[in-house]
């Protein structure tokens, strides 16, 4: 099977900045699988993805260095504050989630049928006539992730996008993805959120100063913080709770 | 009293650009005819135009509202205030040009807001961009024209937090216009600058949905034309020049 | 122009329509509705900036129901040409160049916009401007001069606390930030 993408040895430079954001970082993404890199802010887990996806340095300048192949014919990209990604332009949710096929050209039949099938997918077809801006976090933010189904992309990018949502509408998010995945995309996620992260993740890797520090199976990334080592001595069951806030809920139940 | 309001006159069903059409002759007009009954034969038309929208009542009660320091300004500054020869009326002493040249500038103005309002009120922002983006035109004019809109509001909002926030923080609003002026740095450098930040994120998000795609947009719901309309808007167009060729020739002659 | 322009000149718009209701907050006696012009100018030149003031006529003009400001548009393709030149000049970079700058540009404005106000409206467009103009005919003055000397006095004091403003903006950005927009590096 070959990789949707390829990352060979990268590094990446953003415009201005004195050090390098991402330093012979070595990836491959591939269909039906949910990454997740986690890392400290500034670690450069939200750079890996606009690398991986091809947006840097087009869209946001810089200089990349290393071999990269993207093979994928179509990458979207949802970031953690839903209104910024909102086009502006549309005034229903059908509407919005309708702009990117219909920025392509596509025939309008096939634009209406693309929109329908992203908004089952995530679960926002009652949503369809409603004004994106009187809409709740949430609910904007799967609406933003449908709206970038729509183009139907081989990569589908997350950065940190539970990051404004509450608990049951981070949960209902990070619920949808491992559907996505397995519908035949690349899904990858950055996010500090080691808990959910664990929930749906494949494959994990944590990077640190722009490096990649490990990586594999999401037990052995993402675990041995002592949170989840004191849970496990305490007989809980697995999955281990990854961050204190998470143990003290595990713990009170 | 200023925007949309929904309705089913003919001008509501009319496409988009007939109206517009219709108050851009209004404007243009306007500054062609120079006598005070050619000017208010022009508010009669702006009226009617109205009535046909079924806005007449709003329409002109929005307009004389705002029209109102503008007549009694030019009341005082033309008026009372203008060339002899002078007329008494009651207790005033008035001037006659002066007051044939508040006639003029007043009608104008209340022809050009009554014109304008009326193509407001029956025109949804929605429906214009579906009517640009059906005509191919290009994606850039009708993002600007309706996102700009859409993120107002938000912006506003931002502006009275800061205005909050830097309050708590012990900024005062009142003292010498020094002081004010000093305020307003604390005060607008951070609206500014955190829509700046934010910038980079919005141009991802859009790119990301094919905003840049050379294609042609496809418009999924296009108000209807006809020839007939396609005919009224050259027929407005000729009235204009001929007005504005009229307005010439008297000059001359 | 690429969506980073737009995306900009949105900016600079939704900034000349939103910083009046700061100034209005102050009660200061000036309207500011082209720091996103001259912003937009400084960031990216004077094609966004002239877009920029052109849209923010249109709808200041669409939101507060005035639409007899949509002739002064001319005036706001004249400050966009004028930031741009200044921008490209320097005076940005320091507040000691930037306020002349700001004066100078509201001569130039002033200088464009009373002609306007007089041969189209007859001096009176319902502002403060309108309003000095009344004091000073009142008080004597012929009407041309009433009107020129209204909007010389407001546009040199708007346009230079303006220019100011812009300059801090300028200054305070975050170096990263500031690397994204090459024009500034000219």
């Amino acid at each position: 099977m070959t990789a949707l993408v390829a990352l060979e040895r990268v590094g990446f430079t953003y415009p201005g900045a004195a050090r390098a954001a991402l330093s012979d970082v070595s990836l491959e993404l591939a269909a039906g699988e949910v990454l997740v890199v986690t890392g400290e802010t500034g670690a450069g887990a939200s750079t890996l993805l606009l690398v991986a996806t091809g947006f840097a340095p087009r869209v946001v300048g810089g200089r990349l260095t290393g071999g990269r192949r993207i093979a994928a014919r179509r990458c979207g990209v949802v970031f953690a504050r839903p209104w910024t990604q909102l086009t502006g332009l549309c005034s229903t949710v059908q509407d919005e989630i309708a702009f990117g096929p219909a920025s392509y050209g596509l025939p309008r039949q096939a634009v209406l049928d693309a929109s329908a099938r992203a908004m089952r997918e995530l679960r926002v077809e009652h949503l369809a006539g409603r004004e994106p801006s009187q809409l709740s976090g949430g609910e904007l933010q799967r609406v933003v992730v449908a709206a970038a189904l729509a183009l139907d992309p081989e990569v589908l990018a997350l950065d940190d996008p539970a990051a404004e949502l509450d608990p049951e509408a981070a949960d209902a998010l990070y619920d949808v993805l491992p559907a996505i995945a397995a519908s035949g995309k690349a899904v990858v996620v950055a996010t500090p959120d080691l808990e959910r992260a664990a929930r749906v993740a494949t494959r994990a890797v944590k990077l640190e100063g722009g490096r990649i520090a490990t990586s594999g199976a999401p037990a052995a990334v993402l675990e041995g913080t002592e949170p989840s080592l004191l849970a496990r001595a305490a007989g809980c069951p697995p999955p281990w709770p990854l961050d204190v806030p998470a143990l003290v809920g595990r713990v009170r139940r | 009293m200023i925007g949309y309001v929904p309705g089913t006159s003919p001008l509501h069903r009319a496409h988009p650009y007939t109206t517009l059409a219709l108050a851009g002759a209004v404007l243009l007009g306007a500054f062609a005819l120079t006598r005070p009954l050619e000017v208010w034969l022009l508010v009669a038309a702006a009226a009617a135009f109205a009535a046909a929208g079924g806005v007449l009542r709003s329409s002109a009660r929005t307009a004389l509202l705002l029209s109102l320091p503008i007549w009694a300004l030019l009341f005082v500054l033309h008026g009372l205030l203008g060339a002899d020869p002078r007329t008494t009326v009651g207790p005033l002493s008035l001037s006659v040009p002066g007051m044939a040249r508040a006639l003029v500038l007043g009608g104008r103005i209340t022809a050009i807001v009554l014109g304008f309002l009326t193509a407001l009120a029956t025109t949804s922002p929605h429906r214009l961009v579906e009517a640009m983006t059906a005509r191919g035109v290009p994606f850039g004019r009708t993002f600007l024209l309706a996102s700009t809109l859409t993120v107002l509001p938000r912006m506003r909002e931002r502006a009275a937090q800061i205005l909050e926030a830097q309050q708590c923080r012990g900024l005062r609003l009142g003292g010498s216009v020094l002081a004010r002026l000093r305020a307003l740095g604390p005060l607008a450098l951070p609206l500014v600058l955190g829509a700046l930040a934010e910038v980079d994120e919005q141009v991802l998000a859009l790119d990301a949905r094919g905003a840049a795609s050379a294609a042609r947009r496809t418009a999924l719901d296009p108000p209807p034309d006809s020839r007939a309309q396609r005919l009224v808007r050259v027929a407005l167009l000729v009235l204009v020049v001929a007005a504005y060729g009229w307005k010439f020739w008297k000059m001359r002659g | 122009m690429t969506l980073r322009d737009l995306v900009l000149i949105r900016l600079g718009v939704a900034v000349n329509l939103v910083i009046g209701q700061i100034v209005a907050a102050l009660l200061l006696p000036v309207y500011l509705d082209s720091v996103g012009t001259i912003l937009v100018a400084a960031l990216v030149g004077p094609r966004a900036a002239i877009v920029a003031g052109l849209l923010s006529q249109v709808l200041n003009a669409v939101l507060s129901g005035n639409f007899s400001w949509l002739p002064f548009a001319v005036v706001q393709v004249v400050i966009a040409l004028y930031a741009a030149a200044a921008a490209r000049l320097g005076a940005f970079r320091r507040l000691a160049t930037a306020v002349p700058a700001g004066v100078g540009m509201g001569f130039v404005a002033a200088s464009c916009s009373a002609p306007i106000s007089y041969f189209l409206f007859g001096g009176v467009t319902a502002g403060g401007v309108t309003l000095v103009t009344t004091v000073l005919r009142a008080l004597g003055a012929p009407l041309g001069v009433a009107v020129a000397s209204a909007s010389y006095s407001t546009d040199l004091l708007d346009k230079a606390i303006a220019c100011g403003l812009v300059c801090l903006v300028l200054r305070s950005l975050p170096r990263t930030l500031a690397a994204r927009f090459p024009a500034l590096a000219r």
